[in-house]
């Protein structure tokens, strides 16, 4: 799923290793070592990991840079120890190091992660304040979108709507295109690849802030979902078979279904479950409260903070959500380290 | 943190470049976009011209070019073929895609680029201010640039043909420069004394003999084009470059490694065909 493009989350990484505090690991041999994650909930969750296994039980941590792939083989090696936030049974080569027994998946870190399709709501019910016409105001389902496509038009593709699909390489790039098939929109929209995260990213924040229709593909825990108001498009109940042609991109009848909901776990390598049970239980408990997250996502996007701040923040404002996972000793150890 | 150097001399701009930018998508988004759509009907139009060829046409049209440049049989038959192992790797309509993309920012490079490389060559002043914006244009990351041209432009072709721009024009510029240097000054004395105008001087003398140095600063463009093709894919212009992606990011070496050739090859043919047009005598 995640998979910020080699490339640009090299480039992001690497001001992510600049930022990196790196002291803690000057003086004590074999720092645990993190896999740095390019994308905010993925960031976010690291330093959180990081903050309780420093402070509750003193071991030193440290990051390396490098894109989700790269860092999926690293793991597998055990030149990382932990992946904060990995995508179950999504990336190819976690599913094949998965099965060699090489890297472990933990816990489910967010309950009730999702993926789908959103409109913001202002193309629903439009925003007086900010004098926009409700486009299409009886946009409910995937369904309703037969008869709005000319409110997201493609200027590459004029008379068609454009669709914003997930960046290339992507699982849910097949999935999406998919279900534009399922649901009778093949001919109407444009499928239309957005190349990187980052690209979407900065198209979907570029037509919100003008006020534009924009159709797009997205997920949560992520800091847009906090940030603006949006609207998901119901689609059908999710249907294991119906799941099953839309994941298969040679299916040429491909079912309507919501997608698989998402599982996200933290990922270790096998060294680091046999030499660490305790900080594997830590982590088997992990549960970060979607709603919570996503404002803590949105309040670090917006303000721009670096994410070893946030986690901090996290911490010391939601002290319920983590003192649940750790026993009571180390949890004290962790406050007084904030 | 922040290492030794003392805090009170730090600053930030960051936040005043994310407010200029949020300004501009404010007030200037719409309407850059509607030009940009512009630029897009070109691309969009040549692209369709393209597809309206049928393969064996092209092909034909290609080996026709490459025979008419060159009047050599064997490069004539060996650069459509390089272009029909493409369309057998599955890989034709990608292929149009970035021909189209590759054509159209070349053709800008040439139309910018020699120009502004006579500029540098001419005037003292130009070249001191030119010089340094061409390293800002090599070396800055273009993901840093990229991001708020697309949210000012839009995703996929058009600001593809700016990063592409930005990226492979200074060799050319540079080539031209270089080229006009390095002509013996006496023969444009001699020119001047036959009674040449400037343009004179320019179009027949100074011209074609810096044309080798020209092209092989068009060379570098072609080649440069090409390279940016991945990243222009990133943003999400369609071509060969979004199997290379996807191969990377799905760790299939083989896709990557099939259109990453088809690349080279594209390469290769624009290369061959526009370096025998620009031999001295032929």
């Amino acid at each position: 799923m995640k998979k910020v493009p080699t490339l640009l989350a090299s480039l992001l990484l690497a001001f992510g290793l600049a930022s990196t505090d790196s002291a803690a690991a000057a003086d004590q041999p074999a720092p645990i070592h993190f896999g740095a994650i390019g994308w905010e909930s993925g960031a976010l969750t690291t330093e959180i990991l990081r903050l309780i296994v420093e402070h509750g039980y003193g071991y030193p941590t440290d990051t390396l840079p490098g894109s989700t792939v790269s860092m999926e083989v690293a793991l597998a090696r055990n030149d990382l120890q932990v992946i904060a936030e990995e995508w179950a049974g999504r990336s190819p080569a976690w599913v094949k190091a998965e099965q060699a027994g090489q890297v472990f998946a933990l816990g489910d870190t967010v309950k009730n992660a999702e993926e789908g399709w959103w409109v913001p709501a202002y193309v629903i019910k439009g925003d007086s304040a900010r004098n926009l016409k409700p486009l299409a105001p009886d946009l409910r389902s995937v369904d309703d979108l037969k008869r709005y496509p000319q409110v997201f038009d493609d200027p590459e593709a004029p008379g068609k709507g454009r669709f914003l699909n997930s960046p290339s390489g992507w699982t849910s790039e097949t999935v999406n295109s998919q279900k534009l098939k399922a649901y009778g929109l093949d001919g109407l929209y444009n499928n239309f690849r957005s190349g990187s995260g980052a690209a979407l990213d900065a198209e979907i924040g570029s037509a919100i802030r003008r006020g534009q229709p924009v159709l797009f593909y997205y997920w949560s825990p992520t800091p847009l979902m906090g940030r603006y108001d949006l609207v998901r498009l119901e689609e059908p109940a999710f249907d294991a078979t119906a799941w099953a042609t839309l994941t298969d991109a040679a299916n040429p009848n491909p079912k309507g279904s919501r997608s698989l909901p998402a599982k996200l776990s933290i990922g270790v390598s096998k060294a680091f479950r046999d030499a660490h049970p305790e900080l594997v239980a830590v982590f088997e408990k992990v549960d970060l409260p979607i709603a919570t997250l996503n404002k803590a996502l949105a309040r670090m996007s917006e303000t721009r903070q670096p994410p070893r701040e946030a986690a901090l923040a996290f911490l010391r404002d939601n002290p319920t959500v983590w003192k649940a996972w750790l026993p009571a000793e180390n949890a004290a150890k962790v406050e007084a380290g904030l | 943190m922040s290492g030794g150097f003392p805090e009170a001399l730090q600053f930030s701009f960051a936040a005043w470049v994310n407010r200029l930018v949020d300004w501009l998508v404010l007030h200037y988004g719409d309407h850059l976009r509607s030009i940009s759509d512009q630029l897009l009907q070109l691309l969009v139009g040549l692209e369709n011209l393209l597809r309206l060829l049928p393969w064996w046409l092209l092909l034909l049209l290609v080996g026709l070019l490459a025979w008419h440049a060159s009047r050599s049989l064997a490069r004539a038959l060996v650069l459509p073929l390089l272009l029909a192992l493409i369309g057998m790797l599955g890989l034709w309509d990608k292929l149009l895609q970035t021909l189209a993309l590759v054509l159209v920012s070349t053709g800008l490079c040439v139309l910018v680029g020699v120009p502004l490389g006579i500029l540098l060559a001419t005037r003292p002043l130009a070249r001191r201010l030119i010089l340094p914006v061409l390293d800002v244009m090599q070396t800055l990351p273009a993901f840093v640039y990229l991001i708020p041209v697309l949210m000012l432009f839009g995703l996929g072709k058009v600001p593809a043909v700016f990063a592409t721009l930005i990226y492979a024009l200074p060799p050319l510029v540079r080539l031209t420069d270089l080229g006009l240097a390095q002509i013996d000054p006496s023969l444009l004395q001699a020119a001047h004394g036959l009674g040449a105008s400037r343009w004179q001087r320019l179009r027949r003398i100074a011209l074609p003999l810096a044309l080798p140095s020209i092209m092989a600063g068009l060379n570098q463009s072609v080649m440069m084009a090409l390279s940016m093709v991945v990243v222009a894919s990133m943003i999400g212009a369609r071509g060969l470059g979004e199997d290379v992606l996807a191969g990377i990011q799905t760790l299939n070496v083989g896709q990557g490694v099939e259109a990453g050739l088809a690349i080279v090859a594209l390469a290769m043919v624009i290369d061959r065909i526009s370096q025998a047009y620009g031999r001295p005598g032929r």
